[in-house]
């Protein structure tokens, strides 16, 4: 992954400096998986390729923003991922929500502690910093998962935390018992609220830490 | 009308990382379920607030997606047995729409006619050329 990572970083570097080759590389290494990512939403191989080109465009107006550190590829689908929903939206195919979300959050309410939504609004480089800590975090966490080769609690806590899943839920699909995937959520969110305190970040921000179910 | 989405899979649909056919279903569903919006809003809201949810940082950072190189072993079957049937499952399961795709565009790749690809990326290029920016 960091070799690729490295490679892309050049690729962009030389995007920046206006060089029409290294343009036509980027095209060609990212295009494919793009096209795929769209079609399969939009059924239509002509509409897709609009979005694919309308995702180029967007990478191209957005670079003077783009932060190198930032993983390419994955930069390249979220801009997809939002062409998508603008083109689904103007087929009608995706419903608009009302736009604003009002200062009070909707009918959001914090987990805890009852404090308006308002007193715990924060900046967005807060959030940033908060975001990467959580993010090395989870990283030293799976990492020592991978290297032990336990994939069967990988998949538990991918289920519990990227799906959502119920616990039931879970035990069913890995075929584990329902208290197994308890005492791994358990033993996870411990590790995680240990690993959020050491660099003096608040719980709150991160609800499911909260959770105790 | 009551539905089954987990709070994780509304985030996922917000995002459109969400599984396709989910995707439809919470589309289908909001047209009939004005508290569904509702949901979505709080969402938004929450995440305005500047909340975090640790699925989606998860998966915005796709903190256990193959690389494309370990799709390119999947696809030839070339690793062992329990990372294949991990792989298997992100993919199938868990429903990764991004691993989805870099192994449909992998498979593609094996047969799609180089005249049509070419085609298609010299039209990208011409489309966009004219934007690049000389630094």
């Amino acid at each position: 992954m960091a070799q690729a990572a490295n490679s892309d970083q050049l690729l962009v570097a030389r995007i920046r400096t206006g060089e029409p080759e290294a343009w036509n590389e980027l095209i060609a290494r990212f295009e494919g998986r793009l096209l795929a990512f769209v079609e399969g939403r939009l059924g239509r191989r002509s509409a897709g390729e609009d979005v694919v080109q309308e995702t180029f465009l967007g990478f191209l107006n957005s670079l003077p923003n783009f932060e190198d550190s930032r993983p390419l590829e994955s930069y390249l689908f979220s801009i997809a991922a939002h062409k998508l929903t603008d083109h689904l939206r103007r087929e009608g195919r995706r419903p608009t929500l009302p736009l604003a979300t009002n200062s009070s959050g909707g009918d959001w309410e914090p987990p805890a502690g009852g404090r308006a939504v308002s007193s715990i609004m924060r900046s967005g480089e807060r959030k940033g910093l908060e975001e990467d800590a959580l993010v090395q975090a989870l990283s030293e966490q799976l990492e020592r998962l991978r290297g032990k080769r336990e994939f069967q609690k990988l998949e538990c806590l991918e289920l519990l935390f990227v799906r959502g899943w119920a616990n039931r839920d879970v035990a069913t699909q890995l075929s584990m018992s329902e208290q197994q995937v308890a005492n791994f959520k358990f033993e996870f969110i411990s590790r995680m609220r240990t690993l959020v305190r050491k660099q003096g970040l608040s719980e709150d921000v991160f609800p499911e830490l909260t959770d105790r179910t | 009308m009551a539905h089954n989405f987990t709070q994780a899979d509304l985030e996922a649909y917000l995002d459109e990382a969400l599984p396709m056919e989910l995707m439809a279903q919470v589309e289908g569903a909001l047209r009939d379920d004005p508290k569904l919006a509702q949901q979505l809003m709080a969402i938004n809201g929450r995440r305005d607030a500047g909340l975090h949810s640790l699925g989606e940082i998860w998966r915005r950072h796709r903190l256990t997606c193959p690389s494309r190189e370990q799709l390119g072993s999947f696809l030839l079957e070339v690793l062992e047995k329990d990372e294949l049937a991990h792989i298997r499952f992100h993919l199938e399961v868990s429903g990764c729409r991004t691993c989805q795709a870099n192994l449909a565009d992998l498979k593609t790749r094996r047969v799609e006619d180089r005249t049509i690809v070419d085609g298609r990326r010299k039209k990208y290029f011409q489309s966009s050329a004219g934007q690049l920016r000389r630094g």
